[in-house]
Parts: structure tokens; C-alpha cells; sequence
């Protein structure tokens, strides 16, 4: 082995090192350019996801234009109340009230829905859904192959055992990327609620009853029992779906417990504390109700299970 | 004469026979990444043939004075070059934002793309270490024809890269069955293309 031959890659690698160094060192101090100091730090308190629910490209445009005053400092849904506090504070404007919304799935099916034919290509729900309308039985529930799971950029979104998706409001931020990528998120089958809302109906049919039974037994069957056992007159049935006005709603849990097909949830930090219909028992969760340690973590968690 | 005509084939060559997207399959992934409209893909051509040809003139510059005089080219022109042309990248973009603020908005993202470009790397090995035997002898490029077949090689991925944009965005209102849409549909068309220029491989008989 020729030691030479070591030396001169030595030599020749750190002529190069060095001199790219020393080149781009000058640089630097050359050709410096001065950034409105206010864009970094607008940028420093946003969450920096480039999720692009504000309507710009990534968090560092959103940032400049926040800082010429085209996008106002509540703009990133993703950050809610303490990023435009803090924005508001970088840029030493007022502060406003932003209204927190979180992404709620509108379904209850997963594995208890019917299906229409035995799918084994790629498992995704934008795939399924272009064949022929997708799997499942029901035209606007979810297929549960986890596409908004894999586009969250907060790594809200889990799919459980009973196949649907579970969103973790503590880090859901309500940036409506899930919404954009799920096939049916137009349709309503996942939707931007308030933060504030605790019943959530887990369905999202407007056909017959009749034919929805067929898909599904977990469906809303428009038994109007959930309108008459509101105390506070929130939930009404409206084109053969009920319906939470969450303006109006007291998380009293009463529909919960009279739905005889247990498609509506508590959902959310605030009917978890609140939680008067507990007596003891864990949340009713899409039908089954969990032990008391597992009632516990969902209530520590505020998981929209 | 005889230098022209070498330089005419050689610029001919690169760009078309030896197309770096369409027969030889290299830099692929900016060709499905930029190519669905026609401004991204201007903007990208445009920057692989500025990065391209600046990078290997100096990669020319470091093989010829320092790398092959100390013997140890044959082995370290891979980290020697990504080195030289990631140095390069980030000098250019600095340069840029200072002096061409326009151009440099309009290139922004492409610049880090190129970097890590496995064309610029193929081309600035290739400049240097062409492959060719003349006389049975290992011939290496003269600075103008590394240049020449530099731009060559940009041009070719220029012509690929915006031809398969014009195409695409046909395609984005096409008939085509849901099932196909978007990227299968972008892969059959790139694989069409391809065919094509394949076929120039017999343009000067060889």
C-alpha cells in the first residue's frame, strides 16, 4: 500500500474543504443581505408545518406576508390563540381572539360497515375510492385505509383496531389538511368543528334509513329521539340527519344516552371535565364503553375517540 | 473545420442521443417533480443549465490541477465533486440574492434541488472522465469540449423536462380513466417519450 497515495487524498480533500470554506466565509460577509428582523421572528413563534391552511405556500411566506400586513396575525389556524398572541406580540400589534376549530370525523362505521367487495390493491382511501366508488357499502362514510392519518402533519390522527380514524385534540390544530386529503372530507365525512363542541354525530348519510341500515349498523336512523331529549333544543334531525347548533348545546349527554343506534359521541376536553352523564360509568365511546382506567386516559387525553 | 463538426456532434450528442432524462434515466426526479406546469419546468432548465455548466468548469478546473496531478482521482472524484459543487450551489445562491434579487426569487427553490442533483454529479464526472477510448487510449475532455458537452447535456434536459410539461398539462385536461390519472398516466408518457428518443441513438448511423 502506497502511504503516498493516503497523503495526497488528504492533501487534495482539504485544498478543496479549505478552500470552498474560506470562499463561502467571504461570501457571506460580501454579499450579506438583510432580513426584516420581524420575519424571523414571526417565523420563530409559528409552528412551521408548511401546512398551508392560511392560504400561503409554507410558514416563511406566511411569515412575510404577516409582516407587510397582507395576512392578518390570526391567519395560522394551526396555531390557534398562542401563536397569534405571540405573532401579535413580535409584531407589536393588538391581540385578537382567534376561534379554536378541530378536525371531527362524521362516521362510525369502519369494520361494522357493510362492503360492497373484498379490496386487496393499495390501502389507501383515494386509491379505493376511484374504483368503482370505493369498497364500502355506504356512499359517505369512511373507508378507514388511513390517508388522513398519513397526510396530518401533527401526527393527530391514529386508526384504531375498529378501523376508523381517532384524532388526538391535543395536537390537532385544525389546519384541515386531513379535511383537503380524505376523499369525502367535501362531503362532510371529516369537518372543522369549534374546539367548544362536545357531541359530534358519527354519521353522515342523507339516504333513506331504510337503505342506510343496509350499509351499516352503526348509522343515524332519523328517530328524532335525540331532538326530543335535548333540554337545551341543540340537535335536531334536518334532511334525515341529526345535527348539533354547538352555539346551543349544554354537553349534557343526553342524546348520547337515548340514541338507540349509539352514533352520537361526547367528544372533546370540555364534555370529558364536564361529563355530567358519567355517573360513574366510562363515556359511551362509538358503542362500547371502556374500563374505568381506560375512561380515565380518554378523559386525561381529550381523544375524540 | 474538422473542430466545428467535433463540436457540433459532441453538443448534438449530449443533447439529444445521449439525452440525460430520456435514454440515459439520470436526474429523474426533478422530471416527475417540476414537470406539471410549464413555468416550474422553464424555471428548472433555465437553473440546470446555469449550475451545470458553471459546476463543471470548476469540477474540470479541480480534476485537471489538483485532483488527477496528485494521483488520487480515481477514487475520490465522487466526494471531491459533491463537495465542489454543494460549495458551489451555496456561493451562487449568496451571489444571487445579492446582486439579482429578481433571479433569484424566480430560481429559489430550484438551486437547492440542483445540488443534489444526480445529473450536475453524472455530467461533472462525465466532463472529466468521458469514457471515450481514442486510439485505444484513454481520452479525456479539453476544457471547451467539456464546456460544449456541459451545455449539451443541460439543453437536452431542457428540451426533455419542457416538451414533458407541454405534455402533461394536455394531459391534465385529457380523457384519461380515473384510474390512470395524474402519475401512472405521467410514467406511460415519460416511457412514449423515451422510445423517441431512443430512436435518435441511430442519427448518425452508429
Amino acid at each position: 500500500m502506497d502511504l503516498s497515495l493516503i497523503i495526497n487524498a488528504v492533501i487534495a480533500l482539504s485544498v478543496i474543504g479549505v478552500a470552498a470554506g474560506a470562499i463561502l466565509a467571504a461570501a457571506s460577509k460580501r454579499f450579506h443581505v438583510e432580513v426584516d428582523p420581524r420575519v424571523e421572528r414571526v417565523l420563530s413563534v409559528l409552528p412551521g408545518a408548511n401546512c398551508g391552511a392560511c392560504g400561503n405556500p409554507s410558514c416563511f411566506s406566511a411569515a412575510e406576508a404577516m409582516v407587510a400586513g397582507d395576512l392578518a396575525v390570526t391567519a395560522c389556524t394551526a396555531g390557534g390563540q398562542a401563536v397569534a398572541d405571540g405573532v401579535a406580540d413580535a409584531l407589536g400589534v393588538e391581540k385578537c381572539v382567534v376561534a379554536a376549530i378541530v378536525s371531527v370525523r362524521h362516521c362510525g362505521g369502519g369494520r361494522a360497515a357493510s362492503r360492497r367487495f373484498d379490496y386487496s390493491g393499495v390501502l389507501s382511501c383515494n386509491t379505493v375510492s376511484r374504483l368503482a366508488g370505493g369498497d364500502l357499502t355506504c356512499p359517505a362514510g369512511c373507508f378507514g385505509y388511513g390517508d388522513c392519518a398519513r397526510a396530518c402533519p401533527f401526527d393527530a390522527i391514529e386508526i384504531d383496531p375498529r378501523g376508523l380514524p381517532v384524532i388526538d385534540l391535543d395536537r390537532c390544530t385544525g389546519c384541515e389538511v386531513c379535511v383537503r386529503e380524505c376523499p369525502r372530507g367535501r362531503i362532510g365525512l371529516l369537518a372543522m368543528e369549534p374546539e367548544e363542541g362536545a357531541v359530534v354525530v358519527r354519521c353522515n348519510s342523507h339516504d333513506k334509513p331504510r337503505a342506510r341500515k343496509d350499509y351499516c349498523s352503526m348509522c343515524c336512523i332519523a328517530c328524532k329521539k335525540c331532538e326530543k331529549a335535548c333540554p337545551a333544543d341543540a340537535i335536531h334531525v334536518i334532511d334525515l340527519l341529526a345535527v348539533v347548533d354547538h352555539d346551543k348545546c349544554i354537553a349534557c349527554g343526553m342524546c348520547v344516552d337515548v340514541c338507540p343506534q349509539e352514533c352520537i359521541d361526547l367528544t372533546g376536553r370540555i364534555a370529558f371535565e364536564s361529563a355530567v352523564h358519567l355517573d360513574g360509568r366510562g363515556p359511551k365511546v362509538d358503542g362500547f364503553a371502556p374500563s374505568a382506567e381506560e375512561g380515565a386516559a380518554l378523559r386525561k387525553g381529550g381523544v375524540d375517540a | 473545420m474538422e473542430t466545428l463538426q467535433h463540436f457540433a456532434l459532441l453538443l448534438v450528442g449530449a443533447a439529444l442521443v445521449n439525452n440525460i432524462l430520456l435514454t440515459r434515466f439520470i436526474g429523474l426526479c426533478p422530471f416527475f417533480g417540476v414537470s406539471n406546469s410549464m413555468d416550474t419546468s422553464l424555471g428548472m432548465a433555465g437553473g440546470v443549465l446555469f449550475v451545470l455548466t458553471l459546476a463543471s468548469s470548476v469540477t474540470w478546473v479541480a480534476w485537471n490541477l489538483l485532483l488527477d496531478p496528485l494521483g488520487v482521482g480515481n477514487f475520490l472524484y465522487i466526494p471531491s465533486f459533491i463537495l465542489v459543487i454543494a460549495a458551489l450551489v451555496q456561493f451562487v445562491e449568496m451571489y444571487l440574492r445579492k446582486a439579482i434579487p429578481a433571479l433569484h426569487r424566480s430560481l429559489g427553490i430550484f438551486l437547492p434541488l440542483i445540488t443534489t442533483n444526480c445529473a450536475v454529479l453524472a455530467t461533472a464526472v462525465e466532463s472529466v472522465r468521458p469514457g471515450f477510448f481514442k486510439m485505444g487510449i484513454e481520452y479525456g475532455f479539453g476544457f471547451g469540449e467539456a464546456l460544449v458537452y456541459t451545455i449539451g447535456v443541460a439543453l437536452g434536459f431542457g428540451i426533455a423536462l419542457i416538451s414533458f410539461a407541454a405534455l402533461r398539462e394536455r394531459l391534465e385536461v385529457a380523457p384519461v380513466p380515473e384510474i390512470m390519472r395524474g402519475t401512472p398516466m405521467a410514467f406511460i408518457t415519460a416511457g412514449l417519450l423515451s422510445f423517441g428518443y431512443v430512436g435518435l441513438g441511430g442519427l448518425f448511423g452508429l
